[in-house]
């Protein structure tokens, strides 16, 4: 069986793991467009920082792919997939036959119309990559006037400033919404947010856009023109407003696409033997419950195990992902959860305030949790994403949740299971048993 | 494979993957003794084991009115910490089955103390990383079940568990027709 995987990150390698799991022989080629190999996307920001460096950010271990039997091939760019011959072909012609196909291709970042703005400066340019931070190094060394322009307040445009600011520039965040990460919080958390970026040398200028970029002659940045008029110095300028599916290889393919990939629950496209995940497809959304583009972490991870289980012939379903995630902005942990603005009449708000160190906000639907912003303390943020996820109904612990208490629930909840047990081990799921081994765990 | 050998613990925890069982009900915080004992004896490991940096007690109890709980790492099979974990710091150890963590890695995104359904990881803000339990996996007991003279922890392979849970349904059932013949 030859199994080929399009992208060598975190969906990728989550795929090739779990068909190695249940195929010890076949053959798993993975082909990326990036020259190095599986990295710690996320942490490019932490790259520029230094608290991670050229032996750390690497996501698994030097041995990872000879020890496992993949086939590894980078800088090679996928023009096309015909899905009719089962063939992948590259940038330089040279095709690559497949049995089963994984498409985990993430995200192109989106850059919105500005005038002056061009990629191909050594000043300017996007942050998603590697070779985009090893860029923006280089530019702070050169920078004159020690300033730069994030455009986009979300989480790139954050960890993209805060990285920055580790060079030693004084960085202002450029942001169309009112507030920064303006999806994923509300107003007092924003507020506390920004405050803490304004005390460690990061102002930001929110409800505004870059409307032109003035070049010199070597067409680098000189200043930017707000959308109030005001005109600030900028050495260097990084978009970072988000990504896009990055779907553009597949036309022609046969593959189903609506903004990302389209797939069903085994993860499989609208082609047989074609599976998808990652930043690039569109799945259910437990939350909102409809299908939808979540672009994290730990759902690529999810996709790509149950992609490549199903690829190695194993049939699993996947039950949806919801959005949630996780930052630290200087000393300030930052944790949200599913719905976190509220959408309709029905769902209800509490909020807990403790001045400017901690804040916590639920939002509950009738009776059921959906979503919750946990700022400062966020001791048991995984016991209520779990009970966002499953829907659990739990009103009565509202004030115990908004006091910390998040303990409680656990305790009130497991103590009876484990009770009517006698004793429960930590590993529950025993009907799996004969697949489990010390070397094929996943 | 003869009866003896399926339930000796000895060969069950050399052969198969060692788990760390709650019993919760038996758990009183160590009350009204100085400290809790797990959670003493974890500590004073972990100081041993990583000396000045990533220090502090993995275990934890919680209380709760009359109740006490021991919040510990599950140990999950498809961990979501690992799925969650940015910097592919935690890993699972392919010899012991034990989900555990690169510290060098850490970088204190926080991601997995958000994933982690059981509330066992810890955030720790003054040297930044996220504390998890290690299974204590190259020590022949972990610290913790050593430590806890209550039986709220106890240390068992999978195939002792699964005898010892038949056992104790078919007891629940039968009452006292069977015998359990489990030692350790």
């Amino acid at each position: 069986m030859k199994y080929v995987i399009i992208g060598n990150s975190y969906a990728g390698l989550s795929c090739a793991d779990a068909i190695r799991r249940f195929d010890k022989i076949g053959e798993v080629t993975i082909i990326s467009d990036e020259n190095y190999k599986a990295y710690a996307r996320p942490l490019i920001s932490y790259y520029l920082e230094g608290k991670t460096t050229d032996e750390t950010i690497w996501y698994k271990d030097d041995d990872y792919y000879e020890k496992n039997n993949f086939k590894l091939m980078l800088g090679k760019k996928v023009v096309s997939v015909d899905t009719a011959s089962k063939k992948v072909i590259i940038e330089d012609g040279t095709k690559i036959d497949y049995d089963k196909l994984f498409v985990g291709p993430g995200g192109t970042p989106f850059i919105p119309p500005t005038e002056g703005f061009n990629p191909e400066s050594p000043m300017m340019g996007t942050f998603t990559r590697f070779d985009d931070a090893k860029k923006m190094e280089r530019a702070a060394k050169v920078a004159k006037h020690k300033e730069a322009i994030v455009v986009g307040g979300g989480l790139i445009g954050l960890k993209a400033s805060e990285g920055l600011r580790g060079l030693g520039l004084h960085v202002t965040i450029v942001e169309l919404l009112p507030r920064v990460l303006g999806l994923a919080l509300d107003e007092i958390s924003g507020n506390m947010t920004a405050k803490r970026l304004n005390e460690n040398g990061i102002d930001t200028a929110t409800g505004e856009t870059v409307t032109k970029i003035n070049l010199d002659e070597s067409g680098n940045p000189v200043s930017v023109i707000l959308k109030s008029g005001k005109e600030l110095v900028a050495d260097i300028v990084v978009v970072g407003v988000g990504v896009r599916p990055n779907v553009g290889f597949l036309e022609g393919s046969g593959i189903k696409i609506d903004r990302g990939i389209i797939v069903d629950k085994t993860m499989m496209t609208s082609v047989k033997d074609v599976y998808a995940g990652g930043d690039a497809v569109v799945i259910y959304d437990v939350i909102n419950k409809r299908p939808n583009i979540i672009a994290i972490v730990p759902l690529a991870c999810e996709e790509g195990r149950v992609a490549g289980t199903n690829m190695a012939g194993v049939y699993r379903e996947y039950p949806g992902g919801m959005g949630l995630n996780s930052v630290e902005i200087y000393g300030l942990p930052i944790v949200t959860i599913g719905l976190t603005n509220p959408a309709s009449e029905s769902q209800k708000v509490y909020i807990f305030q403790d001045g400017e160190k901690i804040y916590r906000k639920l939002v509950y639907d009738g009776e059921v949790l959906v979503g919750a912003i946990l700022l400062g303390d966020i001791a048991g943020s995984g016991i209520l994403s779990a009970i966002i996820r499953q829907g659990l109904k739990c009103l009565k612990y509202k004030d115990e949740f908004l006091n910390g208490n998040i303990y409680s629930f656990v305790i009130d909840n497991e103590f009876e299971i484990y009770n009517i047990n006698e004793g429960y081990a930590i590993r529950g799921d025993f009907e799996d048993l004969p697949e489990f081994s010390r070397t094929n765990w996943r | 494979m003869n009866k003896n050998k399926l339930t000796n613990l000895k060969e069950d925890l050399k052969k198969n993957q060692i788990e760390i069982m709650l019993y919760p009900s038996k758990c009183d915080g160590c009350e009204g003794e100085e400290f809790m004992a797990c959670v003493k004896a974890c500590e004073t490991h972990m100081n041993k084991k990583y000396g000045s940096k990533y220090t502090g007690a993995r275990i934890n109890i919680k209380k709760k009115e009359n109740k006490f709980f021991p919040i510990i790492c599950h140990n999950c099979e498809e961990a979501p910490c690992v799925d969650a974990c940015m910097p592919g710091a935690r890993y699972k150890d392919m010899e012991t089955g034990w989900t555990i963590t690169n510290y060098k890695k850490c970088v204190g995104c926080w991601m997995c103390v958000m994933s982690c359904p059981f509330g066992a990881i810890e955030r720790v803000g003054k040297d930044h990383f996220a504390s998890k339990c290690d299974g204590c996996i190259d020590e022949d007991t972990p610290k913790c079940v050593e430590a806890c003279k209550k039986g709220a922890l106890k240390r068992t392979g999978i195939k002792n568990y699964s005898y010892e849970r038949r056992l104790m349904v078919a007891k629940k059932i039968y009452g006292p027709y069977i015998k359990s013949n489990i030692k350790g």
